[in-house]
Order: C-alpha cells, then structure tokens, then sequence
C-alpha cells in the first residue's frame, strides 16, 4: 500500500525533516509510526496526503507515484484516503450529520447516497442518535469519533491518523484505537502516528520508530 | 450543476452568518452602480434630446429688405424642389418685430423707439429627418445662401456638435470615476469574503485533503461576491429609480416645456440589465480575488528532485 524508498524531505539551509526513509506498508496492515517531536512523523503524514511534496527519493502509495501527481490526479488520489486530526476539525456551525455528509457532497455524490452513507458510518461510530446535535455538544472522544466517521464516509483504501488521541484521556485513547482496529479489520490499511507509547503497546502492532527524521527501529 | 448548487447555498449560508460585513459590500457596490446609472441616466436622456433636435433640423433664410417678390419666390423653389424640406413658412418683418415683442417681453420697450423695423423677413424651413446626416442639408443651406435677395442663412450646428462633445466629455469622466468606485467596491467586497475564508478555514483543509475540485472549494466565495454585487448593484438602481421619480415630480413639467415636450425617462431595460450584470461581475470579481489562493496550499506542484 504505501511504498517509501530512500525518500528525503529536506527544507532551506540543509534541515532535513526526513532523510533516506525506506519503509513498506502492505494493504490492510495497521502501522503506527512513533518517535519524540520533530522526529518526522508528521512530515511523512504530510506527505503521504501531498501537502508536501519530497526532495528526494519515491513515494508509491495505492499505485500512485506521489512525486509526480498532477494537480488533477492528487485530487482522485485524495479522494481514496481518510484522515484523522488530533484537533478533529468539526465544523462548529454544521450538525454532526451535515460534518459527515459535507465530504462526500463536496465531490459531487448524489445528496440521497451521500445521507446513506454518512448514517452507515454514524451508526458504526455508535452516534447516529446524535446527529441533529452540533460538535460543542459532543464529548473529546465523541468528537473523535465523529472524525473517524468521516475520514470513513468515502470507503478510503487508507486511513491517516496524526496524534489522534492526542487530546483525549487514556480510557478514551484506547476507546479510539479500538475504533481505528475495527477499522483496520475490514480491510482498510490503518497508519497512526502517535507518541503515546504505552498505547502502543495496549494495541500490539507493527511500529516504526523515526527520531531526527530517519527509522532508528522497526517493530 | 451540483458545484454551483453547492456554491450558491453556501453563499447564502455565508451572507446570513456576516450580515453586517455584506451590508459594507452591498454598500460599496450600490454606490459604484448609483455614480454610473446617474451618469448613464443624465446622458442618455441628454442623447435622447440632442437625437430629438438633430431629426427636428430646422434653418432660416434671412432676406434682404429690398429683396423682390420674385426674388422670394425663386428662394422657395429651390427650397420645394430640393425633396428635403419637410414644411417652410414666412416671417413678415412685422410678424419678426411681434414675435420678438411676446418672447422677449422685458425688451419689448427697446423696439418703441425705432424709426424703422429692424426685423428681417425670413423664411423657416424645417428639414425631413436624415437629411442633414448624408450633407444634403449643408448644400441647400449653401445654394439657397448663394441666391439674390438674401442676406443670410441661419443653420447653427456648431452648438450641438460642442453639446455632444461636452456630453461624451462628461461621460468619460464618470466613467472613470464609476470604474475606481467599482476598484474600491471590488476591494471591499475581496476584503469582507476574505473574512468569510479565514472563518472556513478549517473546512477547507478538509475539503483539499479529501480531493474536492477547485470549483467546490472557491464557487462559495466566488458566489458571495456576485450576490453581493447584484444586490448592492439591485439597490443602486431602486434608489436611482426613486430619485428619478422625486426629481421628475419636482421638474418633469419644465423639463418638457423645455425640450419641446421630451419627457425624462428612466434608463431602459437592457442598461438595468447590464448595470446589475457589472455589479454581479464586480462582486465575482473582488470574491475570485479573495479566494485565488485557496485551493493551492495543499496542491502542491511537483518537484524536480526525486
């Protein structure tokens, strides 16, 4: 799924944020990638949505040669990934119901499949009794939920997660975790970036450890 | 279609959310509209006059005193037989002196003391529409003027051609003066959706991240601009309209005692049509402005390295 090779992103004066990183992550496989601040994790996040581009090296994610998009093709490549935000990003001024349809409207799918579909994925969150509520009504954790629920709404090949229990307490952290596992075990290729180590370990998967921008460990 | 949907009921979501920030759009842009539409209002009826006196073209033929019944006769046969003079009539010296007597009352007293009529006799003669526009005009004017018995010939056309200068003159100058308020109101409005942007911040990083096409990401602010534009620029001619109506009200009688029973009239559909499409473009216009740049932070270019 995601296929990094001696991949660089280095800024002005010679800083680089990542150097030489080579990594796999095969489809349906759940990677969290660890490592202090500033180790890279977010970089790498960025990268992999394309809000950057790298220096250096090849980025091959889905089939996508992530060095060479068009504007165009970033697009359709965008459309195949979820995301999650520490911060969640909800949109205050819209209903939990209208967070969710808001993705799948602004590419263009019809309003009856978009409702459809953003109700699936309210009730596999267990909150679609809350969807005529707004998001200052919600909990941290219900918030995050609502998050995953629409970086879930397009059926993403690939979920991006950057510190997503990052504001939340350990019950809930873990409460979300489990959320992104069941995510992860329907097929959908999971990758968390966390520094929380000891929920790294409650959860038991594959990490890969970035300090100063390159893997000091696989494990 | 489902872009401009989208456009356009986030615009309206966005113009509801900050009214009072719109209000100072609609504002600036029903000002910009209220300085054109005035202007265009003032001279198109200032054209409609000077059409009006153009195809009502008339000239005087001054004759001598010592000019000759046949004199006058041979006059008014090249006046009937140049196929453009629509009517003529004659002026006696005494009809000159009593005429001049009822429109010039308060000098009326001047004439009491003259020995003699000082008063020409004339003939009038009003041309058929067009005929001055192909110079057919001008050569009667010139052959007639050249004819025994008459002493000269009245065909002042200068003061419409400085009329008509003076008018594009004037309508140059609040053109230019429409189109720095229309800079101003375009600014404005770039200023209040850039407002509305900062706001959606977030929104739209969820929208360029989960691939969103450009249209659906800058149409709202596009859109707010032009709702704003139509609806200062809709204002604008409300209130023109209703000065026009007061102004009518007050002068509408002088007005048409003036020009020979001209009415004033209001600006005509397709101008309205056009100055609130200028507004809708001027709006569009400051809000493509406001929101060039989004859509292209998270779509960067590619770049050299590998």
């Amino acid at each position: 799924m995601i296929e990094a090779h001696q991949l660089s992103k280095a800024y002005s004066r010679g800083l680089y944020a990542l150097r030489d990183l080579t990594l796999s992550v095969s489809k349906g496989e759940f990677v969290f990638l660890t490592g202090p601040s500033g180790a890279g994790k977010s970089t790498f996040l960025r990268l992999l949505l394309v809000q950057e581009r790298a220096t250096d090296g090849s980025l091959i994610v889905n089939g996508h040669d992530l060095m060479t998009l068009s504007r165009r093709e970033i697009q359709e490549y965008r459309r195949g990934i979820g995301f999650v935000f520490q911060d969640f990003k909800l949109i205050p001024t819209r209903t939990i119901l209208e967070n969710i349809t808001f993705v799948p409207e602004v590419i263009g799918v019809p309003p009856a499949q978009q409702r459809r579909r953003a109700f699936q994925v309210l009730k596999w969150v267990g909150l679609q009794h809350r969807m005529n509520g707004y998001p200052k009504d919600l909990s941290g954790g219900e918030q995050q939920r609502i998050s995953i629920a629409r970086a879930l709404v397009n059926d993403p090949v690939l979920v991006l997660a950057d510190e997503p229990t990052g504001n939340l307490d350990p019950d809930l952290s873990l409460e979300i975790m489990n959320l992104l596992r069941e995510v992860n075990a329907g097929g959908t290729t999971v990758l968390v970036a966390t520094h929380d180590r000891e929920l790294i370990r409650l959860v038991g998967r594959r990490t890969i450890t970035l300090d100063q921008g390159r893997i000091v460990e696989v494990g | 279609m489902r872009a401009i949907d989208y456009a356009l009921r986030q615009a309206c979501v966005s113009l509801k959310r900050s009214a009072g920030a719109s209000t100072l759009s609609v504002v600036a842009i029903a000002l910009a509209v209220i300085v054109l539409g005035a202007l265009l209002l003032v001279t198109w009826n200032a054209e409609r006059v000077v059409a009006e006196w153009t195809s009502a073209a008339e000239f005087s033929v001054f004759l001598r005193d010592d000019a000759s019944s046949e004199q006058r006769g041979a006059i008014e046969t090249a006046l009937d037989q140049s196929g453009i003079v629509a009517g003529r009539e004659y002026v006696s010296k005494a009809q000159a002196l009593v005429r001049f007597q009822r429109e010039f009352a308060e000098l009326a007293s001047l004439t009491a003391g003259f020995d003699d009529n000082p008063f020409p006799a004339s003939v009038e003669v009003r041309l058929r529409a067009g005929s001055e526009n192909d110079g057919r005009a001008d050569t009667l004017v010139r052959r007639v003027a050249s004819l025994p018995g008459v002493a000269d010939v009245r065909y002042d056309r200068e003061w419409l051609a400085t009329f008509g200068t003076g008018l594009r003159t004037v309508r140059g100058a609040g053109l230019v003066l429409a189109a720095v308020m229309a800079l101003a109101a375009a600014v404005t409005v770039a200023a209040v959706v850039r407002i509305g942007l900062y706001a959606r911040r977030d929104e739209i990083e969820i929208m360029e991240l989960v691939g969103a096409p450009l249209a659906f990401i800058r149409g709202p602010f596009v859109a707010e601009g032009l709702l704003q534009g139509g609806a200062g620029a809709l204002l604008a001619l409300v209130l023109l309209w209703i000065g026009f109506a007061v102004a009518r009200g007050w002068w509408g009688s002088e007005v048409a005692a003036v020009l020979n029973g001209l009415s004033m009239a209001f600006l005509p559909v397709r101008l309205c049509v056009v100055l609130v499409g200028g507004g809708m473009a001027v709006g569009a216009a400051g809000g493509l402005a406001a929101a060039r740049h989004v859509g292209r932070g998270a779509l960067t270019e590619p770049s050299g390295g590998r």
